[in-house]
């Protein structure tokens, strides 16, 4: 028997009710009576965007391969829906026994961004969970973080029982496995968490307590027992040959942000643009084998029937095997019907090529991210495109057909002055320019180029050598958008360049987080209750309350912000170890000032400190 | 060649929208060895055409749509080939050729088959409301549109009518010319005796789509 946990009345009213009922091809339903363990993996965002993560989709098959083990699913139900539950009283469910999430032994959240945050309190509300881990007994799951923003996971740190630093794939069985026995031997919940807390990766928040110096900022970190280390080191998969990765995806029935088959070509990036935290926390880079992926491309489009395959990489152009692995996918891929989405690649001859191959020129755009406009702020953020680079590749593409250019840029980067915003306009202009020199009248497409230039505002994150930096306030963000824009205006192809910029306030909002501590925890709290929540979505974030929170719960935003930090502050995150040690990131935080570029890892190793993983990039060069 | 897919669609899938539903099927044809025939350009789409959309939250045992496939298959194979990769609620139940000059199935729908039952398990249509409104020589309905009101007379897209345990069975017309939604029956034969429609919630599963035949009779679908 088909079972719901909303009664149709609901189903009927809300907005895409096949977000909620399950039942997708692919998912996975085990019998409950028989597994020792039910693990509930949420994505605290929409259906949609939660069903596109690739990262979800491994661990779901690496639970579900285990005997003991059922994992289901959860997202945030949207506001509609939430609206419905709390006045019909249903708690939150997992999509495929669409059970309460509170019937089950552990809560694994992803938290992929910051303005999530809020929806993490939500999924906890709706479940009955209570929002505190100080609070929760054994009625209530294990409630377990993990993704990137757990490389700093203070702001939510009384709201989760564990953290997970890494990658998923390697300490999960030994956690489950203590989980088993603990519940077996009738253990308290403080003493499994206990445990838990000395397992490689693992950080339990209740085991560290956190002391302040009186300027607010961190003076040390004080382990609760002392079995339980002082520094959480973080968990990686050394041979991605080796590893799950799931062969029979779950395949929704609406259209999510990701509806195709996503292959993972390696994981890291050996660029150490200096504002980029990617780059930075998933060190080593490691490439899957060309093999591999091959096999796994051809299995997943027998298995899901999807029309369109992506790669999924920080950097695919640093891929050392690219063009065996896209002529091979092409073949297949023409021969099965099916479309290969590119993920942006660095423009030149190889890849014009293979753009012209699969996708429509006339339609499709050129995408540069040069990040900053001149090559001096190019310099300090260690981005390695040059002018040169741009130019030639826009002149390459322009003689193959190309009319279309996306450049994407940062404003508010350490160091900027009027000049490098200036460099955003001139740039946009040199490109614009390029065609006109290099299309003859005649020849050109649809009669001119389009370019479209954005800007987003610099965050500051940590692990990054722009974690010291100092944030721009909101005033900056929307003077510096300003000023873009009226350079744009004043160069000559003007026309042609469209200029877009984000937000200014969520970014404010990412940065207090980014960089925060357990202080906001009852900030999160306070704007949670005042109604906040999916402020990733314009349409729902509202800023005034969240001044307001602050205000209340007297937590100044410019002490994450705005504020200088010194070359030595502890900072909230300093517990972790990501491989990349403090000092080197130090060391590049001083390059930075002095406009001094680091090679990359593959033409040299900055001994950043990732090489004692022993694998990838800095064992095989 | 063409053929044409009979399949039904009940139980949790009835949320299932009509766009999705397309997807699903396109999808399920990929993880098959059946080979379909694909439009040009970059970005090839298969050539599927649905009889009818299907409304969110009803239920049907005779949905259909014709697709073209490469010659020289066994069609006979492809009914097991499709349910194996079907999610519970979508069975499909009958897989023919379509003869060479068949009307496609959109341009054939005449006529479908509705069992309405009410929700809570109490039929508010009397045998009495269906006598009565058999016997009236019209019965007019006010339908609102975008530009306003249009009224008609409903027994014309009627052509059969009957009281069941649960609620009602009706057989109306559908083509595109004169669909006419089941709730605009159910509507009318409450009003007779002043019920109101919104105050007993109702489900509703589609039995069957009817083709009509050269010589004026309803057939199912599939038999084309
Ligand atoms: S290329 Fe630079 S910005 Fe991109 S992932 Fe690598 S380090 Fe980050
Ligand atoms: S140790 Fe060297 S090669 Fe390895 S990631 Fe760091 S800089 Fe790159």
């Amino acid at each position: 028997m088909q079972k719901l946990a909303l009664p149709e009345s609901v189903l009927m009213e809300v907005s895409k009710p096949e977000r909620y009922i399950g039942h997708e091809i692919n998912s996975v339903v085990k019998d409950k009576s028989i597994v020792d363990i039910r693990f509930a993996m949420c994505f605290p965002d929409v259906y949609e965007i939660g069903m596109s993560h690739l990262g979800i989709a491994i661990l779901y098959d690496m639970f579900n391969s285990f005997e003991d083990t059922w994992c289901e699913r959860v997202y945030s139900p949207w506001p509609d829906l939430d609206k419905k539950m709390r006045e019909l009283g249903i708690p939150l469910f997992t999509l495929e026994s669409q059970e309460p999430v509170k019937n089950l032994d552990f809560l694994g959240i992803t938290i992929q961004y910051e303005m999530v945050y809020t929806n993490i309190l939500q999924v906890l509300d709706l479940s009955g969970i209570p929002f505190c881990a100080k609070d929760r007994t054994w009625d209530d799951p294990i409630v377990i973080g993990g993704g990137p923003c757990t490389y700093n996971p203070e702001p939510l740190a009384d709201f989760f029982d564990i953290f997970y630093i890494g990658e998923g794939e390697t300490e999960y069985r030994e956690l489950l496995d203590i989980y088993k026995e603990c519940r077996r031997n009738n253990v308290s919940r403080e003493e499994f968490l206990h445990k838990a807390a000395t397992l490689p990766g693992l950080y339990v928040p209740m085991m560290l307590d956190v002391e302040y110096k009186e300027d607010g900022t961190i003076k040390d970190f004080v382990p609760k027992y002392p079995d339980v280390p002082k520094t959480v080191k973080k968990e990686l998969v050394r041979n991605l040959d080796d590893t799950y990765y799931p062969e029979k995806p779950v395949i929704p029935f609406i259209k999510v942000t990701q509806d195709r088959v996503v292959l993972e070509i390696q994981r890291g990036c050996i660029r150490g643009c200096r504002f980029c935290q990617a780059g930075q926390i998933y060190r080593p880079v490691r490439e899957r084998s060309v093999e591999y992926l091959l096999d796994k491309a051809h299995k997943l489009l027998k298995n899901t029937g999807h029309e369109e395959i992506t790669l999924s990489s920080l950097s695919s152009s640093d891929y050392s095997r690219l063009d065996e692995l896209l002529n091979e996918l092409i073949k297949e891929c023409n021969e099965k019907k099916v479309n290969i989405a590119l993920p942006s690649l660095r423009i030149d001859q190889f890849s014009l090529d293979v753009m012209n191959k699969i996708q429509d020129i006339k339609k499709s755009s050129l995408t540069f991210a040069p990040e900053a406009g001149s090559q001096r702020m190019r310099d300090i953020i260690n981005k390695g495109l040059t002018e040169e680079d741009i130019v030639n590749g826009s002149r390459l593409a322009f003689l193959g057909g190309w009319t279309k250019v996306k450049l994407y840029f940062m404003l508010g980067l350490p160091f900027e002055t009027d000049e490098d915003i200036k460099g955003i306009a001139d740039l946009s202009n040199l490109v614009a320019a390029t065609f006109y020199d290099t299309v003859p009248k005649e020849k050109r497409v649809n009669g001119h180029v389009q370019i479209v230039t954005s800007t987003s505002f610099f965050v500051p994150k940590p692990f990054t050598p722009f974690q010291w930096a100092k944030m721009d306030s909101t005033q900056d963000f929307i003077d510096k958008a300003y000023k873009t824009k009226q350079f744009i205006m004043g160069e000559l192809n003007q026309k042609h360049i469209k200029y877009n910029w984000h937000e200014a306030d969520v970014s404010l909002l990412e940065g207090v987080f980014a960089r925060g501590d357990r202080k906001l925890c009852k900030v999160l709290l306070t704007a949670y209750k005042k109604g906040c929540f999916f402020d990733a979505w314009s349409e729902f974030y509202d800023n005034e309350k969240w001044l307001e929170a602050f205000k209340e719960e007297n937590v100044s935003i410019d002490f994450y912000t705005t504020r200088e930090r010194a070359d030595d502050e502890v900072f909230p995150w300093d517990y972790i170890d990501c491989g990349v040690n403090k000092s080197h990131l130090l060391r590049e935080w001083h390059k930075a000032q002095a406009g001094e570029v680091t090679k990359n890892c593959k033409v040299q190793c900055a001994g950043c400190g990732s090489a004692r993983f022993d694998c990838g990039i800095c064992v095989n060069r | 060649m063409k053929i044409r897919v009979k399949f039904s669609k009940v139980g949790v899938l009835k949320y299932i929208g009509h766009l999705d539903l397309m997807r699903y099927f396109q999808k399920a044809f990929r993880r098959t060895d059946i080979k379909v025939k694909y439009s040009g350009g970059f970005s090839p789409h298969m050539i599927m055409s649905f009889a009818q959309a299907l409304g969110v939250g009803v239920e049907s045992l005779g949905e259909y749509f014709d697709v073209e496939i490469e010659d020289g298959q066994d069609v006979s194979l492809m009914k097991d080939k499709l349910n194996a990769e079907m999610a519970e609620g979508i069975e499909v139940l009958n897989v023919t050729v379509l003869p060479e000059k068949a009307l496609n199935a959109m341009a054939s729908v005449a006529a479908s088959d509705y069992e309405i039952s009410f929700t809570d398990g109490v039929n508010p249509v009397t045998e009495s409301m269906i006598q009565r409104f058999k016997e009236a020589k019209e019965v007019l309905y006010t339908k609102k549109t975008k530009s306003g009101e249009t009224t008609f007379n409903i027994k014309e897209f009627v052509f059969d009518v009957q009281c069941t345990k649960e609620g009602v069975f009706m057989k109306v017309d559908s083509s595109s010319a004169g669909n006419l939604k089941p709730r605009f029956l159910i509507e009318s034969l409450l009003k007779q005796e002043d019920i109101c429609v919104d105050d007993h919630p109702f489900h509703i599963l589609r039995k069957e789509l009817y083709l009509r035949t050269p010589n004026g009779d309803l057939e199912p679908l599939d038999h084309a």
